[in-house]
């Protein structure tokens, strides 16, 4: 745990890509006095675009702060994050929902999907509630890389578990938002429906060309990403490329969960 | 876990709140209605035993007979009796007492007082005994010529009077000029209840009040050591027959007796108004606790899944109920002696003035108001109660399952039995002649019929009602549309909630139009008269016959008659008996004369509506027995049938018949037409400088005369608006209350939206339309079984005038609105807390 934290573990790819988000110094901390708990220890790092990036750290150790923060979820104690050149901290809450709305996409573990509204509902919600008309041709195309061309009439309590994440990832895609943040995304879902749905994921960044952020603590969902940053501690303490389930097991155990 | 149990415990403070203030308001107006009566009641009891201090003995006519409109009616006395009296052993003074209209008027030439709203208006004879009169000069003397009066403290006050001054009075024999000689107090008050009083002479008395030679009873002082039995039966053998002696102690009694008599009128008007809050209230505690059992699913089934029985968690319901109950009586009851306060304001602000003292509460107040808080909470709860009992433990394994939307087929069926019934009892009353009793239980049973009914409407009828609001208002609008459409029997109960003050509303609303539509037909029809003179009195007083004597004089009018109603016995039942110029009423007013002819009306003569005489068998030249107070039974021979009862009603006769038969000689109004040749305005300015000496009297033309038919329908309609507000208002509590318990229980999916990017703006709207549609539906539903309702009335009623069923667009229309404003307005807070909810906190939350 004392290893240099700023020194990458691995290589990173030859051209860096530009950043979707960006943590600088991210700090957050709960009660006063004595009380203080840091969740988040000046934390600075970038979320590459174009890139499906995991964040991976034993409970505690604020993978999940982190997102809420970039994501505009959650305020910042202290530091800055930033949604392409946009500073967050200086946001007021019409400003931040707006920002949410339309520049970033979420994918929660559950509770996705608006229980009265139907799948393809769901999936334009953000569109809709900025009052605007989603991109057809767009549109058409995220339906059917998931697979909902025949499920978009029906209600969430009409789908399986599986069905509602596709809807969830489709919902986030299709505002073609700068940043898509994942919570634990295939966290309730059986591993074989996870792993279609970590696969939609990468497809929409490699052939959709999006970018997604996902905390998880399952080594073979991390698999899936192309960058993995472990947190312990409020602080980042790793970081890999191209992980594999056991790599990303390997590096877990050595820090010791 | 923790954070969940804080967040239920801070929803619940707002939920007790508002659960309690539903059943608190209706408790409170009941108490309210109770500390009233009871406080006015104490006033009279005060009131006539002040009056009857010093009577021993209390001599009047025997009642003839009793009339509907005008109570009691009792022949006078003639005065000799009094001076018998004086001369029975036993009697240290016996006086004359007379007491009838007489109203002053005041500087500015308007008449003091209104006779017809508020406290009586009287002139009476100045008892000279202290210990008959109730009165105690504070100023000035006791008159003794016939032109001199003592008026009470308060109508001096009103009139701004001093000893010295000279005004006139309007009596039964015109506008009597008087020096006022003397001012007095009523004991401690300035006037008995805020009646007015002119007291004369005992001459003076008989000549202007009543009739030459004639009392309304005698007052006795006994002599010292004679008891009042001891006088009674003394006095009683000096009398003619069919008069009655009583002892002081027992008119005290039968005054009080009869004052409560005609209060009880007033309290059950209020306490109606009251369990109507309470009934509504029932419906948000139902709807209540249907939620919290709802969502607290989980918890019950935990209970009973270590080892709670069924009946523990009924009881554990059944006990929160009881609380709500608790707080609410006990601080309804505390309300309602504000409320007892506002009351007053609200019935003095429309006229009519109470007199009361100090604030009387009873314990039959506390009993009632306790039982009805703590009844009507526990009952809406047992239902709840007994579904919460039947969740299975299992249910702690499962989601937390929503109230499942009830469309079943037994529930239609219930519904539809149970209105149908109600249908059924209100025709039995209304149409089959069953009475008042089962019209109102109909209603209540048509009301819960429909709100059975509500959970398989709430869908259909929400889905129509928010329509328009996806392309009005967006993803906001199609949410709250969903919202409203997606847990039906929750919003079809508290859609019932406002639904029966809305019916109410519409109901009545319905019936003043179709009354007001009924009246002007009938005027437009059947009356062909120019000017009318009008008496603002109701019932006891009106206009001198003078005015109509002097009208007749104008050259400007053609036909002019006074109108008159007297109460009278007819053919063994009690009726009223309209009396005018035959000749002249047959100009002023088409009357369809069917059989015989008015022509030649006698003075033992009648007429009779044709419907009557059909129902009856009289056959023109029937003899028809009529029974007077004055002067008993006599008989009178069917001269002529009519077919139009608007103006006349059912039985008429000359005014010879009247005066020969009625003592108090009132015209109500005089009827006129304007002479050929002449144009309505130097007719109406003729009329005007006569009717300007009768103050009480008010000048009309046939529209103003059409509308004046219905002015005081207006108030009374005023009235039972604010007193329905306070079910409206109640309701929209119970829309408050859903609101805020759906929301409390749709924390995730708030948070979701939220988080994906619903402003706080929008999420308001949201709430704040799913409010509206709630409300539209209570709206909706109301406004439908008001009209059926008012429909039924006019149905019913269409043979006692109330002909024309009028739908009242633009009322219906602003009542609309004015509920979707309430909606609105019910959402604020609901809406607010929404708003601020912690994005992170919801979504997070386990």
């Amino acid at each position: 745990m004392t290893a240099t934290l700023t020194t990458p573990f691995d290589t990173p790819p030859a051209q860096a890509p530009l950043a979707a988000a960006r943590a600088v110094a991210a700090t957050k901390r709960y009660g006063s006095g004595d009380a203080t708990v840091t969740a988040l220890d000046a934390v600075t790092v970038d979320f590459h675009a174009n890139q499906f990036t995991a964040i991976m750290g034993p409970s505690g150790s604020g993978k999940s702060t982190l997102m809420h923060l970039v994501a505009g979820l959650d305020t910042l104690t202290s530091g800055n994050v930033y949604i392409g050149d946009t500073d967050l901290s200086g946001l007021d809450d019409r400003r931040l929902t707006t920002l949410r709305r339309d520049k970033i996409g979420f994918i929660f573990q559950a509770y996705n999907l608006v229980p009265t509204l139907t799948a393809l509902e769901n999936i334009v919600l953000p569109a809709s509630l900025a009052g605007r008309k989603p991109d057809k041709e767009w549109l058409d195309q995220v339906v059917h890389t998931v697979g909902l061309t025949n499920r978009l009439k029906h209600r969430p309590s009409e789908l399986s578990g599986g069905q509602q994440q596709r809807v969830a990832v489709a919902r986030a895609l299709a505002s073609r938002p700068s940043i898509i943040f994942g919570d634990e995304p295939t966290g309730n879902l059986d591993s074989r429906t996870g792993a279609e749905i970590l696969s939609f994921m990468r497809s929409a960044v490699r052939e959709l060309g999006q970018t997604i952020v996902m905390v998880t603590h399952d080594p073979a969902a991390a698999s899936y990403a192309e960058r993995v940053i472990f947190l312990a501690d409020g602080s980042i303490v790793d970081e890999m490329f191209a992980p594999t389930p056991d790599r990303v097991l390997d590096r877990m155990k050595h820090f010791g969960e | 876990m923790f954070i969940t149990t804080l967040k239920t415990l801070a929803a619940r403070k707002l939920r007790l709140f508002t659960t309690s203030f539903a059943v608190l308001l209706g408790v409170a107006f009941m108490a309210g209605t109770l500390v009233l009566t009871d406080t006015i009641g104490q006033t009279f009891d005060k009131l006539f035993s002040n009056v009857n201090k010093g009577t021993d003995a209390y001599v009047r006519g025997e009642v003839a007979f009793d009339s509907e409109w005008f109570g009691d009616q009792r022949p006078r006395l003639d005065s000799t009796l009094v001076d018998a009296i004086d001369n029975v052993d036993g009697v240290a003074v016996a006086e004359g007492h007379i007491e009838a209209y007489a109203q002053l008027v005041d500087k500015a030439g308007k008449p003091i007082g209104n006779p017809n709203m508020g406290a009586p208006v009287l002139g009476a004879s100045w008892l000279s005994n202290d210990d008959l009169n109730p009165f105690d000069l504070t100023s000035g003397r006791a008159p003794v010529a016939d032109d001199e009066v003592v008026i009470d403290k308060g109508s001096a006050n009103a009139g701004d009077f001093r000893v010295g001054d000279s005004t006139s009075v309007l009596t039964q024999s015109g506008a009597q000029q008087v020096h006022i000689v003397g001012i007095a107090k009523f004991g401690d008050a300035d006037s008995p209840a805020g009646a007015s009083y002119t007291m004369f002479t005992p001459t003076a008395a008989q000549e202007f009040l009543a009739h030459p030679g004639k009392v309304d009873a005698i007052k006795v002082v006994a002599d010292a050591g004679v008891s009042e039995t001891q006088l009674v039966a003394n006095i009683s053998k000096v009398v003619p027959a069919g008069t009655e002696v009583l002892t002081g102690t027992e008119i005290t009694k039968q005054d009080q007796a009869a004052i409560k008599d005609d209060l009880s009128f007033f309290n059950v008007f209020l306490m109606v108004f009251a369990m109507i809050a309470l009934f509504v209230g029932s419906f948000i505690i139902y709807n209540s606790f249907s939620i919290l059992v709802a969502q607290r699913t989980k918890e019950m089934a935990l209970m009973r899944a270590i080892g709670a029985s069924r009946k523990q968690v009924t009881r554990s319901v059944l006990l929160e109920a009881g609380v709500v109950g608790l707080i609410a009586s006990a601080l309804g009851l505390v309300a309602g002696v504000g409320v007892a306060a506002g009351l007053k304001m609200l019935l003095s602000g429309i006229g009519i003035d109470i007199p009361a003292g100090g604030i009387v509460l009873t314990s039959k107040t506390v009993i009632i108001s306790v039982i009805a808080g703590l009844g009507v909470s526990l009952a809406s709860a047992v239902f709840p109660a007994r579904r919460a009992a039947k969740v299975p433990p299992i249910a702690a394994m499962r989601e937390v399952a929503v109230d499942q939307s009830s469309r079943s087929r037994k529930r239609a069926i219930y519904g539809s039995v149970i209105t149908g019934l109600g249908a059924f009892a209100m025709g039995a009353g209304l149409f089959g002649g069953a009475g008042i009793a089962p019209v109102g239980l109909g209603a209540v049973l048509v009301f819960v019929g429909v709100a059975v009914l509500g959970p398989i409407l709430a869908r259909p009828i929400s889905r129509v009602i928010g329509a328009p609001l996806p392309r009005l208002k967006g993803m906001s609008g199609t949410l709250a549309r969903q919202n409203a459409m997606r847990n039906p029997k929750r919003t079809s109960a508290t859609a019932a909630a406002l639904m029966i003050g809305v019916a109410l509303v519409g109901f009545i609303t319905i019936l003043a139009s179709s009354t007001k539509a009924s009246v002007a037909k009938n005027v437009e029809k059947t009356f062909n008269g120019d000017l009318v003179v009008s008496s603002n009195v109701g019932g006891v007083g009106g206009l001198s016959p003078k005015l109509a004597d002097q009208l007749a004089a104008l050259p400007e009018l053609d036909a002019v008659t006074g109108f008159r109603i007297a109460p009278a016995q007819i053919d063994g039942s009690s009726n009223n008996l309209v009396a005018a110029d035959p000749a002249a009423m047959q100009q002023i007013s088409d009357l369809g004369i069917k059989t015989g002819s008015l022509d030649n009306l006698h003075g033992n003569e009648i007429a009779v509506f044709d419907d009557i005489a059909k129902d009856k068998g009289w056959a023109l030249g029937q003899s028809i027995p009529i029974r007077f107070a004055e002067t008993g039974v006599k008989n009178f021979t069917l001269a002529a049938t009519y077919t139009e009862d608007a103006t006349v009603g059912d039985y008429f006769v000359s005014i010879d018949a009247y005066d020969a038969n009625v003592a108090d000689r009132f015209d109500q109004q005089v009827l006129m037409t304007i002479a050929d040749g002449v144009d309505a305005d130097s007719a109406r300015a003729a009329v005007t400088s006569v009717a300007d000496a009768y103050p009480q009297g008010e000048v009309l033309d046939r529209a103003e005369y059409s509308e004046a038919q219905t002015k005081n329908m207006d108030m009374l309609l005023n009235l039972i608006y604010a007193l329905l507000a306070l079910a409206v208002f109640i309701a929209l509590l119970g829309i408050a209350n859903t609101l805020a318990l759906s929301i409390f229980e749709r924390t995730r999916e708030l948070g979701l939206l939220r988080a994906v990017g619903m402003t706080r703006r929008q999420l308001r709207a949201t709430v704040r339309y799913e409010s509206v549609i709630i409300a539209l539906l209570g709206t909706t539903l109301g406004l439908a079984i008001g009209t059926a309702f008012g429909w039924s009335i006019v149905k019913a009623l269409g043979d006692q005038g109330l002909d024309t069923f009028n739908f009242p667009v633009s009322q219906l229309a602003v009542v609309t609105v004015i509920a979707a404003l309430a909606g609105v307005a019910a959402a604020a807070l609901p809406a607010r807390r929404a708003a601020r909810l912690d994005i992170l906190g919801a979504i997070t939350s386990d």
